[in-house]
């Protein structure tokens, strides 16, 4: 908690110094610090006693053999292959960055994914942040795991924080499989009908499952407990549309205190525009 | 647990591809890891933070999908008349997807399903072919305390985290996605009646007509499931319209919302406060 | 760069009028007078810069490498060996991913005329600091031609003195976000902007890689898939330049709300990869005093 305000939060008062700031000399101890982070994240983070430190990214380009997307049967092993490799290079190169700048981990991390017919470009960039002063929970997480990569906002990673979760790092599956080809029996037998097309519903099935299953494996190697704001992705390959794609991107999270600390939200009833309350298109998303 | 077993053993025992009630293999596979304690869920963190205030625990990700061939109806070029052969087959084809996300969460143990999303994907290579899926995150109360509908099965509701808090806080508890469906053909004007509403103010009586009961037909198939729920009401309907593939004098009306019951009937929503936010 | 002002004559009648013009929406206004912040005028600075590659004008640039000057003598630069041993007279057995300087530093050029005729409109507006900015680089016809437009709203702070040397200073933030910057403890110096530009001549792996030969000049399966090294190496020197000649406008203060965008681009053979890095460089003025965790709310609309 803080201690009582010395003075009164004029506003004016402080733009007059804040201006008047300017014609001192800065001082040199200082060391600069870029961030990507929007005011009221930092604001956030100062709340929970953590700071930006750095501006950090990761890139990896993978590149992916001729022929791979020709029409086959079953997973696309090399394609699922270079993605995941592109996406472990990238957060490799992340984390050398995060511990380079001594930051405790890597929030807010935009994970920029475009598949090309012969490469797959991986792009992150992230504000590595620390706490000012880490208590002895968050000394062990860093030194047993080391800097963790997380995707979710400044905002995201404060309010697990204060709920007892901490952030273990970025967990990703995923895979790529040919959408099987019917006969041209079947074709025309299935022409008039309403009917499901099993073969295909596996296929999907099982690129779904496998790009799951490598993203729970991925959490449980980093020791999480859950995946928390898992994106899904998925649908045809632009440029090959026989090639179904699934992916999944979270979070890993783990307990650091002894269980959930509930939040009590407060409930609040804006008086903002009462016609849009109103509006029937509301009904209609 | 014995529904598990039940269905490997349905599996192995018969050579034919996966039945329409029957999960795919991998997905078991899957299921049992998170069995085992991961969770895995697509809630934002905020709404994951409010299913713990409501008393729950995410167990995991949970989806439902099947493809489904939407070919053919002969329809009479003149005469506005629900399609009920498609009508049927989107009906089916949602409910493969349904049923199969609520196996897995079976599966799981969980007592519901919530922010459940129905989509639509088409694909290029399938003409006519559109896949159904349905994904969630099941979920557990931490209490022990069975929230099960009167059907047995884990409750879905379409309802953000954030509905799915409040709702609870009024001692209501959702039952399931209710949804009813009615594809409807809407007759091409003859020439003779074009010409002669050209240039005036005018009702379309076959249009009002044709679409009215359209929506009609929906809605009450939703309420009908509704009941047989023994549902006292339904929250948050959405009524979407959607031609698919077929052209545009095809739609197909879908009518989605979920189904609560008063439960403990004990409202414990704290009175808000009201404020006004000065941002646009 | 320029020793004279520039800036159009038709500013001076219009900045000096008694009634101000802002580009601030009402609820940034209100925050401004919260602020003790008084718009005095609506500014702007222009530009239009144009540039080539290296290569496009001269066919002989390809052996020559990249240029270095006693003032650039770090600039980035890489080179490739083919591993291959002698194959043909077409095989590329050298590439290189280098640092465009000459590209940077037009840029740079533009940027600032652009930025310091606003500074000087805002100065004769009677304006302290600028706020607000809105900055726009795009090409203007041609490719090699670029326009810079930077627009903000010029304010004059009561009851404090004039800016250091007579240079107001500038933030992208305006409102309420810049209420918040100051109750942090910030205080806005600038906006720091700059462009990294890398060009990247492959050499024979990476035309393999992206043509799907997997690695060996011919097609063979033995390498499935492989990290195309020369182009993740340029993707990364190209975001860590330009985050390095932004620390270097920096000194000790803090970049803070950064926007980094990389795009990339055929050409000459090979590919360029640029990088654009903006933000606003502030200075801390009092210690710091972070505020409680503030309380999480449920909105029922």
């Amino acid at each position: 908690m803080s201690a009582p305000q010395p003075e009164p939060l004029d506003l004016k008062t402080q733009m007059t110094r804040a201006a008047a700031s300017l014609h001192k000399p800065s001082p040199a101890k200082a060391t600069a610090v870029t961030s990507d982070l929007s005011i009221d994240e930092t604001l956030l983070l100062h709340s929970v006693g953590w700071e930006p430190v750095d501006l950090v990214f990761g890139a990896s380009i993978v590149s992916v053999p001729a022929g791979v997307w020709n029409w086959g049967n079953g997973e696309i092993v090399q394609a699922s292959e270079a993605h995941t490799k592109a996406v472990e290079e990238a957060c490799r190169h992340t984390e050398r960055q995060c511990s380079h700048v001594k930051g405790f981990g890597v929030v807010g991390v935009g994970v920029d994914v475009a598949i090309h017919p012969h490469h797959i470009d991986v792009r992150l960039l992230g504000t590595a942040v620390r706490p000012t002063k880490p208590n002895a929970a968050e000394k062990r997480q860093f030194d047993t795991r080391g800097g963790f990569i997380s995707d979710l906002s400044a905002r995201d990673f404060v309010l697990l924080r204060q709920a007892g979760w901490a952030a273990l790092g970025l967990t990703f599956g995923t895979s790529f499989v040919y959408a099987p080809r019917r006969s041209a029996g079947t074709v025309l037998q299935q022409k008039g009908q309403n009917v499901e097309l099993t073969n295909l519903t596996t296929a999907m099935y099982a690129a779904r499952e496998s790009a799951m299953e490598r993203m729970q494996a991925s959490a449980l190697s980093l020791g999480g407990q859950g995946v928390v704001a898992v994106r899904v992705n998925e649908g045809p390959v632009t440029f090959a549309s026989h090639s179904i794609q699934f992916s999944a991107i979270g979070t890993a999270v783990s307990l650091a205190t002894d269980a959930h600390q509930y939040c009590q939200p407060q409930v609040v009833l804006p008086l903002d525009d009462i016609l849009v309350q109103f509006d029937a298109t509301s009904l209609r998303h | 647990m014995s529904e598990a077993q039940t269905g490997d053993e349905g599996r192995e025992s018969e050579d034919r591809g996966p039945q329409p009630t029957d999960l795919p293999k991998d997905a078991s596979r899957r299921l049992k890891e998170l069995e085992a304690g991961l969770f895995t869920s697509d809630l934002s963190v905020n709404e994951f933070l409010l299913i713990k205030e409501a008393g729950f625990h995410p167990l995991g990700f949970v989806m439902g999908s099947s493809i489904y061939h939407t070919g053919l109806q002969v329809r009479k070029f003149t005469k506005s008349e629900e399609l009920t052969k498609l009508t049927e087959a989107m009906y089916n084809a949602r409910e493969l997807a349904m049923t199969r996300m609520e196996e897995e969460a079976d599966e799981l143990g969980a007592d519901g399903v919530v922010g459940v999303r129905l989509d639509v994907n088409y694909y290029e290579w399938g003409k006519d072919a559109a896949e159904f899926i349905a994904m969630g995150t099941a979920v557990k109360a931490e209490n022990g305390q069975s929230y099960r509908n009167k059907l047995g099965k884990p409750f879905t509701s379409d309802l953000s985290g954030q509905d799915f808090w409040t709702i609870m806080q009024t001692g209501h508890v959702p039952q399931a996605l209710v949804m009813g469906t009615c594809v409807y053909h809407i007759a091409h004007r003859g020439l003779g009646q074009a010409l002669g509403s050209m240039g005036q103010n005018v009702e379309l009586p076959n249009f009002t007509q044709a679409l009215y009961e359209a929506r009609e037909l929906a809605m009450t198939r939703m309420q009908d499931e509704a009941n047989e729920l023994g549902a006292s009401g339904i929250v948050g309907v959405r009524l979407e319209e959607k031609s698919h593939q077929w052209g545009s004098h095809t739609i197909e009306f879908l009518s989605l919302g979920t189904a609560v019951t008063k439960g403990t009937g004990e409202i414990t929503l704290p009175r808000p406060t009201t404020v006004i936010s000065l941002d646009n | 760069m320029t020793t004279y002002s520039d800036v159009p004559s038709e500013s001076e009648g219009r900045l000096s009028a008694p009634a101000f013009s802002s580009g601030l929406t009402v609820p940034d206004f209100a925050a401004c007078l919260e602020m003790g912040l008084e718009p005095v005028g609506l500014v702007q600075g222009y530009c239009v810069m144009k540039w080539s590659w290296y290569g496009a004008s001269s066919p002989y640039m390809r052996g020559m490498g990249p240029l270095r000057s006693n003032d650039q003598p770090r600039a980035y630069s890489e080179a490739f060996q083919c591993p291959h041993g002698f194959i043909a007279g077409d095989h590329v057995t050298w590439g290189q991913n280098f640092e465009q300087t000459l590209v940077e530093s037009a840029w740079e050029q533009g940027f600032l005329s652009a930025y310091t005729r606003l500074l000087e409109e805002a100065t004769e507006a009677g304006g302290h600091g600028v706020i607000g900015l809105i900055d726009t680089v795009r090409p203007l016809t041609d490719q090699a031609v670029i326009e810079f437009h930077l627009l903000g709203t010029a304010v004059v702070v009561r009851g404090a003195p004039g800016p250091p040397d007579g240079h107001p200073w500038s933030t992208y933030l305006a409102g309420q976000r810049l209420v918040k910057l100051i109750e942090a403890g910030f205080m806005p110096v600038s906006v720091a902007a700059t462009l990294a530009s890398v060009q990247v001549w492959p050499y024979c792996m990476t035309e393999y890689y992206l043509r799907g030969q997997g690695g060996n000049f011919n097609w063979s399966p033995r390498f499935p898939t492989a990290e195309i090294e020369q182009l993740s190496r340029a993707q990364i020197a190209v975001c860590h330049l330009a985050r390095e000649h932004v620390r270097a406008q920096l000194g000790s203060d803090t970049l803070y709300g950064a926007t980094m965008a990389t795009s990339d681009h055929e050409a000459n053979g090979g590919s360029i990869l640029e990088c654009t890095l903006r933000g606003n460089r502030v200075r801390r003025f009092k210690d710091f005093d972070p505020l409680d965790p503030p309380r999480p709310t449920v909105r029922l609309t």
